[in-house]
């Protein structure tokens, strides 16, 4: 079971009434909002209809919504030692 | 010619906008980023498609009617046709929204 990895890079705002509802269907609200969606034809045909909004990509799980925010988190800059037994 | 009533464009003509008539060199770079951009997508969703051994008929009328960024003129990527332009041309950047638009074939012969 593989998925689709839509992120919208493009805001849909000035655009057809089609294509926004298009977003809305696909839940993608705001910029860089990203959702999982399994590889159908369906949605595919989705995609299509926003192809000049979204980046997509195959991936093979689709992500929580605190995986994807652990994702984004930067790396802490510091790294807790400990003493290595003798 | 100085002094606070001298004589320029925008208050003797009224309105002026100054639209250059062709993209610049950094417009046209982005201009080949989006529609490889574009490219990627449709790639990408073929591809995936293809794992399943499904098609789908957006796509497939994509890939029959619409050139790659590669097979394209320069002459399409950053005119586009209009029947009122003397020879035929305008720039994309007339058009609504060309940057979050797929404008890539033109009549044939323009």
């Amino acid at each position: 079971m593989s998925f689709f990895r839509i992120t919208l890079t493009r805001s849909g705002i000035g655009l057809p009434k089609r294509t926004q509802g298009v977003l809305k269907a696909l839940g993608l609200r705001t910029r860089m909002k990203t959702v999982f969606y399994p590889v159908t034809p369906e949605v595919a045909g989705q995609i299509m209809r926003v192809k000049e909004l979204v980046t997509v990509m195959e991936v093979d799980k689709a992500l929580t919504k605190e995986e994807l925010r652990a994702e984004r988190r930067p790396e802490p800059g510091f790294w807790v030692e400990k003493a290595v037994p003798r | 010619m100085f002094g606070a009533f001298r004589p320029t464009n925008s208050l003797s003509g009224g309105l002026l906008w100054k639209i250059p008539w062709r993209l610049s060199k950094f417009q046209k770079q982005r201009q080949r980023k989006r529609l490889r951009a574009v490219d990627t997508v449709v790639a990408t969703v073929d591809k995936a498609l293809a794992k399943h051994g499904i098609t789908t008929k957006a796509v497939e009328r994509w890939k029959e009617e619409m050139p790659c960024e590669q097979e394209m003129v320069p002459k399409d990527k950053y005119t586009i046709f209009d029947r009122k332009e003397k020879k035929y041309r305008k720039g994309i950047h007339k058009l609504p929204k060309w940057t979050r638009l797929s404008q890539r074939v033109n009549p044939p012969g323009y």
